[in-house]
């Protein structure tokens, strides 16, 4: 198989990385702000 | 140095690493030319679902400790351990149809190890849901318990849905009798991405159990 043959699938792993680092941001911010929160009360 | 500190320094490592791991996997490891760039793809998606197993895994353990030692620790260890669980079900059932749509052309297939895995993602979401439904704390660890170990009851089937129903999932390639089938770069690339989503998981499991050891309804 030569290098133009290979199926053009880049986009669907852009999109997996993307969605992989919203999660994992998104819940990193929510424990930060539920920890912070506690820890004022 | 407090819990939920020591947390957020491992969760912040820990993100920096997987940073390091997309460079790694995106830049540096080889694109397999069957598949093209998706199969890369499988160095978040594996780890993922480690993670998401790992998390019910201790869920499971630690509900055990609970019915027999009484312990609430055991039990706020299980509540953050399914609440961090959620989240990385969460990355390996959006992967998982990213990856399938090119490969198998379709986003979706009943077939067992999808339809086991969403089982564990509902497991998961039905633990926290059950924790906020039962009012009571004795009734609620005891009845947590329960689903907990339900769910670690549901590991083993995952991984052997493999070789015991047809499927389109592919055969584990490293978790394996023989040796992983996976050339060198793949391998480190992988091993890497999974020694980096546990150092995840711990963090966030750290913060989470700090979070519910200082509120009542943990």
């Amino acid at each position: 198989m030569t290098p133009d043959q290979i199926p053009q699938t880049g986009g669907y792993m852009v999109a997996a990385y993307i969605v992989t680092a919203v999660i994992l941001l998104a819940y990193t911010i929510v424990l930060w702000r539920r920890g912070s929160a506690k820890t004022k009360s | 140095m407090t819990l939920v500190r020591s947390g957020r320094w491992i969760t912040g490592i820990a993100l920096l690493l997987v940073a390091g791991v997309y460079v790694r996997a995106l830049v540096y490891t080889p694109v397999e030319i069957h598949q093209g760039l998706a199969q890369k793809i499988y160095y978040v998606h594996v780890p993922s679902a480690w993670s998401a197993m790992l998390a019910m895994g201790m869920v499971g353990l630690a509900s055990i400790l609970f019915l027999f030692l009484k312990d609430p620790r055991y039990d706020r260890f299980a509540s953050a351990s399914a609440e961090v669980g959620t989240a990385f079900s969460l990355v390996m059932l959006t992967t998982g149809p990213l990856w399938a749509r090119p490969i198998w052309n379709t986003w979706w297939t009943w077939d067992a190890r999808l339809t086991l895995t969403l089982m564990l993602f509902f497991l998961f979401v039905g633990y926290q849901v059950l924790r906020g439904a039962v009012t009571d704390p004795g009734l609620r660890a005891r009845y947590a318990a329960v689903v907990g170990i339900c769910g670690m009851v549901l590991l083993p089937f995952i991984h052997l849905s493999v070789y015991l129903f047809r499927t389109l999932h592919p055969m584990p390639i490293v978790l394996k009798p023989s040796k992983p089938s996976l050339p060198g770069s793949m391998l480190v690339t992988l091993l890497l991405s999974v020694g980096v989503f546990t150092l995840l998981y711990v963090g966030f499991v750290m913060q989470r159990y700090a979070i519910g050891e200082r509120s009542d309804d943990a």
